[in-house]
C-alpha cells in the first residue's frame, strides 16, 4: 500500500493545497541540498506516495504530484492548462494552422502578467537549463538576492489573485482541469443546484474519471485518495459526483475527504431567501459528501485572526493566501503517517514512529464505538516543545480546532485520535528525539482529566519547512526555527518566510461527539425548511434536483448518525 | 411600474427600446459567427491569457468559449447549443437564420407593425416549410447495407467546412466506415462504440481508422512482450490486486507472525483468481503459437503481474469502463465479471496486440480482428491544438453519417434547400395569407437566404448577384445551390453537397420559437445590479 492521489476541488482547496505542494517541493530541495540540514536528508518522507515519476515525449524525466485540481475555467491565472514542462507553448503564429487553408483570424486576450516571484521563477527555470556552473557569480550576488526576495515576499503579500500566483509546483498536464460552464455567471457558484448544472454540461464528469484513471493506473498499490473540497458553494455537488464514480470504479480504495471553507463563505448574507439557500446548500452538502467518502474532516473557521490562533499567528481572514497556509500546514502534518516508508506499525526508528495507511487511519477512527466518520481537526503551529518538565501538556493545551461549529468542551470517553507530532524542539536549536516526544506525549496524557479511548502516536524529526512564498502570519515572537521566544512586543510586524526556516507542528484527527453541533445544524436545516411542502425551500431543493423522498432519508441518515453518539443508541426513537 | 415603486433601484427599459437591446444583441451574436459559415469561412484562433492556443471553425465551440453576459444572447446561444446536442451541428446556421429573422423583423416594427403579427407570420411560414421540407429531402435507402457513396457526400459536405479539402476527404472515408462498422441492423447506433484516440505525433494526415481498438495504457511488467500475434482476448473485470479488508488493519494483529498469517491468506485468494486464468491460458495456447491477453478493468498488483507476465500473458490493468464493451464488440467473447466459470467460449480474438510507447504515454492496438463492431479514429497531429480541432470535425462527421442512416434522407446544399424554400414562400404561401400577417411570411422568406448569402459573402462575391442568379435560376425550375469559386449556380447533386435532413428541419424548427419569443418582450428589468451593455 503506497500511492495516494490527490483530488483538490474548488479555488480554496486550490489554494491551500498549493500551499501543501510548496511545501514537499521545499522538502524535496532541502533534501537535495548538499549541505543542507541532515533532518531533511534523512527525512524519513516517502515523497513516491504523493509524486509521479514520468517522462516527457523528448525523453526528459520529470517528477509531479499525483493530483487532480478542478477550477473554474479562468481560475488558473497565469498557469496555461498545459503546463510548459511537457509542451512548448504555441506560438500564436497564424502560419501554425495546418488543418485549414482559408482565412483566418486572431482573437488575443489581454495576457496576464506574471508577478515578480512567478518571474524569478521562470527566470531560474531557464537558468538552470542552459547554464550551470556559476556558483561565483550567484555568491557575488548574495546581497541583491537579499533585497529581490523581500520584494518577492512582498508582492505576494499585496497582490495574490490566483491560488497560481504563489505556486512554485510544475504540475503534469492532466491535473489541471477548467470546468466550462459557458453562461453561468461566476459570482452564482454558491449552492448545490449550480455545480449541478455545470456538469452536465458536455462531457466534463466523463473527462475527470478519465483523468483519475489516468494517475491511477499508473499505481501499484493505491493506499487511498485525498480529497479536498470546497464546500461551500457549487464545488459541493461537483465533488459529490466525482466522489460518486470514485466509489463505482474504486470500490475498496479508502476516500479522506476534508470539507473546507474559506472565511469569505461565512460572510455576505443579505436576504432571509439567501440565509434560505445557504442553510439548505450546507445540509445537502453534508449529507451527500459524507456518504460518499469513509472519513470526512470539515475544516474552516469564520476567523482565524478571532480564533485561538492569534496568540502566535497574525492571519488576515479578508486574504485567502494567508488562511490557506494554516490548513496547509495541517494537511501536511496529517499526511506524514501515510509516508513513512515501509515501517511497521510497531517497529521503531530513531527519525520517525507510527507509520499507518490511509486505510487504517480511517478504519481507526470511524469504527468504534460510535461509527462517527466526521473528524475534527486540532493544530498547535508552531507547537511548543512540551520536553521541559514545567512545560508538560504544553502540546495537549495548544492545539486548537480548525473544525467549525463543535463543542470545544466536549467529553467524550469514547473517543479514538490520531496524534502527529513533528519537528518538536528540545531547546532553542535542538531537535527533541523520537523517544523524547513519545514519552512526553504519553506521560502528559496521564495528567489529563479526558482520555481517550485509543490514542495513535506519529512522531517525526522533520519539521513544517517554510518556503519563501510562504505568508507572513506568525507573530514577531516566534523564532528562526519556530520556537516562542520569551517576552517580545506583540505589536511589532508580523514575520514570514524571510526570518522562520522551519515551525515544528502537531495535528490531532479525533472522532468524538464534539462534532454533534455540526451535524445537529445540518440535520436542523433539512427538518426545518427541507420536509415542507410549498415552501421557497421545498422549492428550491426541487430545482436543485432532489425529491422529497431523498431529502427525507438524508434526514434519516443526519438524525441516525447523531443518536450513534448516544451509548444507549440501541433504544428505538422510532415511536415519535 | 410597481416594480419601480418596491425596488427604486430596479431598471426598465419598455417597448421600443427593450425591443431595439434584444434586436441588437441577435444581430451582434451574427455578426461574430456569420464568418465562420461554409467552406470559405474563416477559422478562428483564440489565444488565451496565458497563452493557450484554441484553434475553431465551429459555432458550437466558439459559442461556448465567449463569456456572453447579454442575457438575449445567451438565449440564443442557448439554443444553438441545443441543436448542436441534439443534431451535431447546425449552430452557426441556427444564430444567424435567428439574427436574421430579428433585423427582417426591425423594418417592419420600425415602420410601426405590431411583433405579434409578425409572429403569426412566422407560425404560418414555419408549418408551410416543415411540410415543404417533406417534399424537398432526397430519400436515401439504408437497408441492409447503407449506399456508401451518397454518406460520403453528407460526411465530406460537413469536413469540408471544418478542415482543408484533402485532409476532409482523407477523414470522410475514415468516418464512414467507422459509423458503417459499428452500425448494427435494426438497432440505433451508438457512436461511443467508436472510440476516438489522439497522439501528439507525426501529422494530421497520419490519422486513420484502426479497425479494433486502441487503448491509451499499456502492460506494466518489464518482462511482458510488446508484440503479440495471434491473441486470444481476455475482457474482464476482476480485482487482481491485494486489497486491504476491514480486518486487516494494523492494530488488530497481537503479533507480526500473525500479521503475515493473515496476508498471506488473503494473496492466496488473489493468486487463485490469477491462477484460473493461467490455467485457461495453458488450456488454448498449449501446442501452438497462439498468445493470451488479458485486459481487465480493475487493477492488477506487481505479484499478480508477475505470475501472469511468468505464464507469458499481456496483461492490462484499468482499462476504460466502456473499453470493456467495445473490447467484446471488435474482439468477440465476453466481458467476465468473475474468473470462476472461464470457458475459452469467454475468449475474444485479435490477429495483434503490440505496444507503441510516447515518452510516459503508452498505447495498446488491439488490432486484425474479425468482424468488429467496434473501431477507433486515431487522430495524430503536431500540436494539441490541431488535434482538438480535427477531433471537432471528426464528432461533427460522425453525427452527419449516423443522422443520414436514421433520417433515411437528406437535404441539397450549398444554400439550394434555403433557396427553394424561400421562393415556396413567397410564390405559394404568401398569396394563401389574409392581411398583414403576409409581412411576417415574407420577413422569414427573406430571413431564410442568410445562408446564401452569408455563403456567398464568405467567398467574396456579391450577395445581391447571387441572390438574384439563384432566385432566378430556380423560378426556371432548377434547384440550384452556390458555387462557392465562381458565384455561379450549380446543382448540389450534381457536386455531391447535401446536408443532414434532420439538422435543417431542427433550425427551421427552433428559430422562429425564440425569435417570437425575443420580439414579444415588451420590458428588460434587471434589478439590483446595473444593466450591462449588450455585446
Amino acid at each position: 500500500m503506497k500511492e495516494i492521489v490527490t483530488i483538490q476541488v474548488g479555488d480554496f482547496a486550490n489554494y491551500i493545497f498549493s500551499h501543501f505542494w510548496n511545501f514537499q517541493d521545499e522538502l524535496l530541495g532541502l533534501a537535495q541540498e548538499p549541505d543542507g540540514d541532515p533532518i531533511y536528508k534523512n527525512m524519513p518522507l516517502d515523497m513516491d506516495v504523493l509524486y509521479r515519476a514520468g517522462e516527457t515525449q523528448e525523453g526528459i524525466a520529470t517528477y509531479c504530484p499525483r493530483l487532480i485540481s478542478v477550477g473554474l475555467q479562468g481560475s488558473l491565472g497565469t498557469l496555461s492548462t498545459l503546463d510548459s514542462l511537457y509542451n512548448s507553448i504555441p506560438s500564436p503564429d497564424t502560419s501554425e494552422i495546418i488543418t485549414w487553408s482559408g482565412d483566418v483570424s486572431k482573437h488575443i486576450s489581454e495576457p496576464r502578467k506574471k508577478n515578480l516571484f512567478l518571474q524569478s521563477l521562470d527566470e531560474e527555470w531557464q537558468g538552470k537549463s542552459t547554464s550551470i556552473g556559476n556558483d561565483a557569480v550567484e555568491g557575488r550576488g548574495d546581497a541583491q538576492i537579499q533585497i529581490q526576495d523581500k520584494d518577492r515576499v512582498e508582492c505576494l503579500e499585496n497582490g495574490v489573485q490566483y491560488w497560481t500566483d504563489f505556486s512554485k509546483v510544475q504540475y503534469h498536464p492532466r491535473s489541471l482541469f477548467e470546468l466550462h460552464g459557458s453562461w453561468t455567471d461566476i459570482q452564482k457558484f454558491d449552492n448545490y443546484g449550480i455545480g449541478k448544472d455545470v456538469l452536465s454540461e458536455g462531457s466534463q464528469v466523463e473527462e475527470m474519471s478519465e483523468r483519475l484513471r489516468f494517475f491511477v493506473e499508473e499505481c501499484d498499490r493505491i493506499q487511498g485518495i485525498q480529497f479536498i473540497v470546497d464546500d461551500s458553494g457549487g464545488f459541493s455537488s461537483v465533488a459529490a459526483t466525482y466522489l460518486e464514480d470514485v466509489a463505482d470504479e474504486y470500490p475498496n480504495t479508502p476516500v479522506l475527504l476534508y470539507a473546507a471553507r474559506s472565511p469569505s463563505s461565512y460572510s455576505n448574507i443579505v436576504s432571509k431567501k439567501e440565509s434560505i439557500s445557504k442553510c439548505l446548500h450546507d445540509a445537502i452538502s453534508f449529507s451527500r459528501l459524507s456518504s460518499l467518502c469513509k472519513l470526512m474532516v470539515p475544516i474552516g473557521l469564520p476567523s482565524l485572526s478571532k480564533s485561538k490562533f492569534s496568540s502566535v499567528l497574525h492571519v488576515e481572514d479578508q486574504k485567502l493566501f494567508h488562511s490557506s497556509a494554516v490548513y496547509a500546514a495541517s494537511i501536511h502534518s496529517l499526511s506524514i503517517p501515510f509516508r513513512l516508508g515501509m515501517l511497521g506499525p510497531a517497529a521503531s526508528s530513531s527519525n520517525a514512529i507510527g507509520a499507518i495507511n490511509v486505510g487504517e487511519a480511517v478504519q481507526m477512527l470511524s469504527s468504534h464505538a460510535s461509527q462517527n466518520m466526521v473528524c475534527t481537526l486540532n493544530v498547535a503551529m508552531p507547537a511548543p516543545s512540551s520536553i521541559d518538565e514545567q512545560l508538560k501538556g504544553s502540546i495537549l493545551r495548544s492545539l486548537h480546532s480548525l473544525t467549525p461549529e463543535i463543542q470545544e468542551d466536549a467529553e467524550d470517553f469514547r473517543a479514538v485520535e490520531t496524534m502527529i507530532v513533528h519537528g518538536t524542539l528540545y531547546s532553542r536549536g535542538h531537535r527533541a528525539s523520537v523517544s523524547q516526544v513519545e514519552d512526553s506525549i504519553c506521560a502528559s496524557y496521564e495528567h489529563e482529566p479526558q482520555k481517550p479511548l485509543f490514542s495513535h502516536l506519529t512522531v517525526a524529526l522533520c519539521p513544517l519547512p517554510i518556503p519563501l512564498p510562504f505568508p507572513s502570519i506568525f507573530k514577531s515572537h516566534v523564532g528562526r526555527d519556530g520556537e516562542l521566544l520569551p517576552g517580545s512586543t506583540q505589536s511589532e510586524q508580523p514575520k514570514g518566510s524571510l526570518d522562520i526556516n522551519s515551525v515544528p507542528m502537531a495535528a490531532r484527527l479525533r472522532s468524538s461527539n464534539a462534532i454533534i453541533p455540526y451535524i445537529q445544524r445540518r440535520l436542523a436545516s433539512i427538518q426545518r425548511s427541507g420536509l415542507q411542502r410549498g415552501t421557497s425551500s421545498a422549492e428550491l431543493l426541487q430545482k436543485w434536483g432532489f425529491g422529497r423522498e431523498e431529502i427525507e432519508e438524508m434526514g434519516e441518515d443526519l438524525s441516525r448518525k447523531i443518536m450513534s453518539f448516544n451509548p444507549h443508541s440501541e433504544m428505538s426513537t422510532d415511536s415519535d | 411600474m410597481s416594480l419601480r415603486v418596491l425596488n427604486p433601484n430596479a431598471e426598465v427599459l419598455n417597448k421600443s427600446a427593450a425591443l431595439h437591446m434584444t434586436i441588437n444583441a441577435a444581430k451582434g451574436l451574427q455578426d461574430v459567427l456569420k464568418t465562420n459559415l461554409g467552406p470559405k469561412g474563416t477559422i478562428k484562433m483564440l489565444v488565451g491569457g496565458a497563452g493557450d492556443i484554441k484553434l475553431t471553425k465551429d459555432g458550437n465551440t466558439l459559442l461556448k468559449e465567449m463569456q456572453i453576459q447579454n442575457p438575449t444572447a445567451i438565449m440564443i446561444a442557448r439554443t444553438a447549443v441545443a441543436q448542436d446536442d441534439a443534431s451535431g451541428d447546425g449552430t452557426t446556421s441556427t444564430v444567424l437564420f435567428i439574427g436574421e429573422l430579428m433585423k427582417q423583423s426591425e423594418r417592419y416594427i420600425d415602420e410601426g407593425m405590431h411583433p405579434r403579427v409578425l409572429v403569426d407570420g412566422f407560425d404560418i411560414a414555419k408549418r408551410a416549410i416543415l411540410e415543404f421540407i417533406e417534399k424537398f429531402k432526397t430519400h436515401v435507402t439504408v437497408g441492409e447495407t447503407p449506399d456508401a457513396e451518397i454518406l460520403k457526400m453528407v460526411a465530406r459536405t460537413t469536413l469540408r467546412t471544418k478542415l482543408y479539402e484533402s485532409l476532409a476527404d482523407q477523414l470522410t472515408d475514415i468516418v464512414v466506415n467507422a459509423v458503417l462498422c459499428v452500425r448494427k441492423p435494426d438497432e440505433p447506433i451508438d457512436l461511443f462504440m467508436v472510440e476516438i484516440m489522439h497522439m501528439r505525433h507525426k501529422f494530421d494526415v497520419d490519422t486513420r481508422l484502426v479497425e479494433g481498438l486502441v487503448l491509451d495504457h499499456g502492460s506494466r511488467h518489464p518482462d511482458m512482450k510488446r508484440r503479440v500475434e495471434n491473441c486470444h482476448i481476455l475482457t474482464c473485470n476482476v480485482s487482481l490486486e491485494y486489497e486491504k479488508s476491514e480486518v486487516n488493519a494494523g492494530f488488530f494483529y497481537s503479533n507480526a507472525e500473525q500479521r503475515e498469517k493473515m496476508v498471506a491468506a488473503e494473496r492466496r485468494q488473489v493468486d487463485d483468481r490469477v491462477r484460473k486464468i493461467i490455467e485457461l491460458k495453458n488450456k488454448v495456447c498449449s501446442g501452438n503459437d497462439n498468445n493470451f491477453v488479458v485486459i481487465n478493468q480493475k487493477g492488477i498488483d506487481p505479484p499478480s503481474l508477475d505470475l501472469l507476465a511468468r505464464a507469458g500473458i499481456v496483461a492490462l490493468r484499468r482499462a476504460k469502463r466502456r473499453n470493456m464493451e467495445r473490447l467484446v464488440l471488435a474482439c468477440g467473447g465476453e466481458a467476465v465479471n468473475s474468473v470462476d466459470d472461464l470457458t475459452p467460449d469467454c475468449l475474444g480474438w485479435a490477429g495483434l496486440v503490440y505496444e507503441h510507447v510516447l515518452g510516459e504515454e503508452k498505447y495498446t492496438f488491439v488490432e486484425n480482428v474479425k468482424n468488429p463492431h467496434s473501431c477507433t479514429i486515431l487522430i495524430k497531429g503536431p500540436n494539441d491544438h490541431t488535434i482538438a480541432q480535427i477531433k471537432d470535425a471528426v464528432r461533427d462527421g460522425l453525427r452527419s453519417v449516423k443522422n443520414t442512416i436514421e433520417d433515411e434522407a437528406v437535404i441539397l446544399g450549398a444554400g439550394a434547400f434555403e433557396v427553394a424554400a424561400s421562393q415556396h414562400l413567397v410564390n405559394n404561401v404568401k398569396k394563401t395569407v389574409q392581411g398583414r400577417a403576409q409581412l411576417g411570411v415574407q420577413a422569414f422568406a427573406d430571413a431564410l437566404l442568410v445562408v446564401p448569402k452569408t455563403l456567398a459573402e464568405n467567398s467574396g462575391l456579391d450577395t445581391q448577384d447571387v441572390i438574384i442568379a439563384l432566385t432566378g435560376e430556380h423560378d426556371k425550375g432548377f434547384i440550384v445551390g452556390l458555387n462557392q469559386h465562381t458565384g455561379d449556380p450549380i446543382d448540389p447533386l450534381m457536386e455531391g453537397i447535401f446536408d443532414n435532413y434532420s439538422v435543417k428541419r431542427q433550425i427551421i424548427n427552433s428559430g422562429p420559437v425564440i425569435a417570437s419569443q425575443l420580439l414579444l418582450v415588451d420590458e428588460v428589468i434587471r434589478a439590483g445590479r446595473n444593466m450591462r451593455k449588450p455585446s
